[in-house]
């Protein structure tokens, strides 16, 4: 690696970053301040030849160009914030008593009774499983980002961040200046109506801080998809469509017919075991079932259609909005039974004596669904989230391969679809974008810890 | 009983072991007469070479030969490069001709070249192990395309070129007497055709595939890209915006446009437009020559009648020719003496007159020799089936020049998948031909450079 005049500054910006930290960290633990900054600081200073080194710097040469630069310093403050993070956590829990025991939290933090070796040895097959088929493929996956790849070819040359860059493209759109407005107009309007509702009785501020919320995940979706090149925009926004709509019309779609089979009725239980069966079908299946029934010429979809109403079913293999429904379509009626099944448990654990007691207060059947039902519902909602987004990010690929093949001009190509399309020319670029796709489910992940963890409610 | 089932789940593993061990053992020596086909079909062409191979065997009981299919030219072709990956490469390997330059810079895990070119291992015999050498015998076409440094690198087999299959009862209810030879004709005949009352859906359809419009490039002479269409040298330069290339690309959006073109929707599908044409939802096609024995005999059989002629040209552009598609049949290098002659012999037994000539009647596929052609002829083959005539007529008015041999261009699919998706843009999106070809021409460039640096020094 070499050592260019322009990461010179940023060194003593992730120096000092590291042992203000360290001092922060240190100190919230009752410990000297001075200790941690001196532990950490050098961290900071360490952390970026995580990245550098394996880039041998190629970001910084003379000759590149602002997006090189910027993909670099994204990667050197990248290794500077997992190396502080890492030392910080162990440091602070070896400068206590009790050493590693303390890097959990304090009620959840164990030892060991006796010499730690029986649990470790019966930790090894996971932890070699999860080396083989997630570590060792998540580093390859970072080296072959940054050389140009194809499969029997007898070289495999170095090629910086080109991978990456050719993703990128910022531009200053509108809708990012109308999401940024909107923020900041909600923002103020937080704040004053909190400022002049000092007694807490107004329901303004709560709703302003929702309008906030909401600006806060718009302004960062159009953020990022600003960032983004004229390629790859698209892309994430056929993601976000897709996942939004999947997500968002299952969980609706899922627990609407679970509260109709949770009522006492004949042979539910028929209905139940009908209702979960597509959850057993894969995703490609999913996909050919969809691609035989809205086949433009034989179709039973644009038969019945055309049978029933005046108009022709357009062609959704040419029609890139209905491409996108039927995408939605397919991989809700796919996840549909899974979530059925949790809402049906879900249900059967709200308490009844909670909804009589509604009842006899004359809340109405809204009221007792919106009040009680489905507050007592958010653990299963969180769950069924998370799984859904990660099903959507992943797996919609299988339906999609099958069904449109990421078309009609690339309406339906999500990140994965995207992905397989550019190995196919050189497979660093789609190691680019599936580490791109990574840091994406990383942000969502992390997001919906944070928001929903808030609401979740676990009784009790 | 927990023991027995012990002992059996031993036995198992252990018969597992001996039996990996043993296939590994088996395809690993070299000098050992076993020749593994590897080709681009699953369906009744792979039995016909299947049944090929067995007669063969028969001929030549020191040789066993395994003929393996698999579901398309990519998939064998990535399948290939795996294999050679691990140092376990087939004895010969169908590739399409778009794979062309690729398979001739395609290396072994040792990085040495992956096939030798036949004419190279032939080496001026005029039988091997009494098969007839037919390479000399191999017409102009197919000589054309594959005959790279002035040698065949690869042994032709199925040869095709698109030609126009028109629904015959549809023109004589429009009152139309030929069919279309121009597409200015084609157009005047969709607007009398769209204007039948029991009329099709749409007028002509034809797979988004970049082998059409490259077939009008070459019509009009004109060049795909640099160092004569990478006859003369390697490809550096891509050409996707010369007025050859974007007049087909103009005419075919106002085709759609005027709702006369059907698009099934998807990109290189070849049966959603053979199957609009078999439905009657189209009035015309434009597929492979190597499916005319199919779409004639499903015509006889929903009861309409066919028209196979010439793909149409511009009324008032030059002509250089039309250009071949199809696959050929490349010899594994480092194989031991008697194996590859071996190989080679299966080669030209594939291709002797009589299997020429039928492998043409199974399929519709041209015979590939001249002998095969001279044959079908003495049997009367093209008085009862004069359809089957078109494609090697078609062919041989090729002037043999750069543009209508066609293009040597290395990451080749990779770039026709930019080709198909910018034509995908400019049908359904309305995106003009003009500026979407010049994106594509960028990523089909980049597509380009990114190969050339790999596989030059």
């Amino acid at each position: 690696m070499t050592l260019y005049p322009q990461m010179l500054p940023l060194f003593l910006v992730t120096a000092a970053a590291g042992a203000l930290i360290g001092r922060m960290v240190w100190r919230s633990a009752g410990l000297s301040g001075r200790a941690g900054a001196l532990i950490v600081g050098p961290a900071g200073l360490l952390g970026p030849l995580l990245t550098m080194v394996p880039l041998e710097s190629c970001t910084f040469e003379p000759g590149r160009d602002a997006m090189d630069y910027a993909v670099g310093t994204v990667a050197f403050f990248g290794g500077a914030g997992i190396l502080i993070t890492a030392v910080a956590w162990i440091g602070r829990a070896l400068s206590m008593p009790g050493g590693l025991s303390g890097m959990d939290k304090s009620d959840q933090a164990g030892t060991y009774r006796n010499r730690p070796i029986v649990p470790w040895m019966l930790l090894v097959p996971s932890l070699v499983i999860l080396a083989i088929f997630l570590y060792y493929p998540l580093l390859e996956t970072l080296r072959l980002s940054t050389h140009l790849v194809r499969r029997g070819a007898p070289k495999e040359p170095f090629v910086c961040v080109d991978n990456y860059t050719a993703l990128l493209g910022p531009s200053l759109e509108w809708w990012l200046l109308a999401a940024i407005g909107g923020l900041a107009l909600t923002a103020a309007a937080t704040w004053f109506s909190q400022r002049s509702d000092q007694d807490g009785l107004s329901d303004w501020p709560h709703r302003w801080r929702r309008m906030r919320g909401l600006f806060v995940i718009l302004t960062v979706l159009a953020a990022t998809a600003s960032v983004f090149g004229s390629g790859y925009r698209p892309v994430f926004t056929t993601t976000l469509i897709l996942t939004a709509g999947t997500v968002l019309i299952g969980l609706a779609l899922g627990l609407g017919i679970a509260m109709l089979v949770s009522q006492p009725i004949r042979g539910r239980s028929i209905y139940r075991t009908l209702l979960i069966w597509p959850y057993a079908i894969s995703p490609p299946i999913a996909g050919i079932l969809f691609f035989v029934m809205f086949d433009p010429l034989t179709g039973i979809v644009g038969h019945v259609y055309e049978t029933l109403t005046p108009w022709d079913m357009p062609n959704y293999r040419t029609d890139p909005t209905l491409a996108r429904a039927v995408v939605i379509m397919a991989s809700v009626w796919k996840t549909l039974g899974f979530t059925i099944l949790f809402y049906i448990a879900g249900l059967q654990n709200v308490s009844t004596q909670m909804l009589e007691a509604a009842h006899m207060d004359g809340a109405n059947a809204w009221q007792r669904f919106r009040h009680f039902i489905l507050p007592s519902l958010t653990p299963i909602t969180f769950f069924l989230i998370v799984t859904n987004v990660t099903y959507a990010f992943f797996q919609v690929f299988g339906t999609i391969a099958y069904l449109t093949r990421g078309g009609p001009s690339g309406a339906t190509t999500d990140a994965m679809t995207s992905i397989i399309d550019q190995s196919r020319g050189n497979i660093g670029d789609g190691a680019a974008g599936s580490l791109v796709l990574f840091a994406m489910v990383l942000a969502v992940t992390a997001w919906q810890f944070r928001a929903t963890g808030r609401r979740v409610h676990y009784g009790g | 009983m927990r023991r027995v089932r012990a002992l059996i789940g031993v036995a198992t593993a252990a018969a597992l072991t001996i039996g990996l061990a043993a296939c590994n053992g088996g395809s690993n020596s070299a000098e050992d007469n076993r020749i593994d086909v590897w080709i681009g079909f699953t369906d009744y062409r792979l039995d016909w070479a299947k049944e090929r191979a067995v007669e063969f065997v028969e001929k030549h009981p020191e040789y066993t030969v395994n003929v393996e299919g698999y579901d398309s030219y990519e998939v064998l072709f990535d399948a290939l490069t795996a294999a050679s990956q691990q140092g376990d490469p087939p004895t010969i390997v169908q590739n399409f001709e778009a794979a062309t330059q690729e398979s001739r810079d395609a290396v072994n895990a040792d990085g040495e070249r992956l096939f030798i070119p036949v004419e190279e291992a032939i080496d001026g015999r005029d039988e091997i192990l009494g098969e007839p050498v037919v390479l000399n015998d191999i017409v102009d076409a197919a000589r054309n395309y594959y005959t790279v440094d002035g040698q065949f690198s690869s042994m032709p087999w199925n040869t095709s070129t698109p030609v126009f299959y028109s629904n015959s009862t549809y023109l004589e209810e429009a009152g139309i007497e030929e069919p279309p030879a121009t597409w200015e004709d084609l157009r005047d005949a969709c607007d009398k055709i769209m204007k039948l009352d029991d009329g099709p859906k749409n007028c002509v359809s034809w797979p988004n595939h970049a082998w059409f419009p490259e077939q009008v490039l070459a019509e009009q002479g004109g060049l795909l890209a640099d160092q004569s269409n990478g006859r003369d040298g390697r490809a550096e330069n891509i050409d996707l915006t010369s007025p050859e290339w974007l007049s087909f690309i103009e005419y075919w959006q106002e085709m759609y446009d005027e709702g006369y073109y059907y698009y099934s929707g998807v990109q290189e599908d070849w049966d959603g437009p053979k199957n609009a044409f078999g439905g009657q939802e189209v009035a015309f096609l434009m597929t492979s020559s190597g499916d005319a024995t199919a779409v004639v005999s499903e015509a006889e059989q929903v009861g309409f009648g066919v028209d196979v002629t010439r793909y149409p040209v511009f009324a008032d552009a030059p002509y250089s020719g039309n250009l071949i598609g199809g696959a050929t049949l490349w010899l594994v290098d480092g194989l031991g003496e008697s194996t590859q002659d071996g190989a080679l012999a299966f080669m030209q037994y594939l291709n002797n007159p009589e299997n020429a000539a039928d492998w043409h009647r199974t399929t519709g596929y041209i015979p590939i020799t001249n002998s095969a052609v001279e044959l079908l002829d003495e049997e009367g083959w093209y008085d009862e089936n004069p359809y089957q005539r078109v494609a090697t007529d078609q062919l041989a008015l090729s002037d043999g020049s750069p543009a209508a041999a066609g293009v040597l261009l290395g990451s080749f699919v990779a770039i026709r998948a930019q080709v198909t998706q910018a034509v995908e843009d400019i049908l359904t999106t309305g995106a003009d031909p003009a500026e979407r070809f010049a994106e594509a021409e960028a990523s089909a460039q980049s597509l380009l450079d990114d190969y050339n640096l790999l596989y030059t020094e």
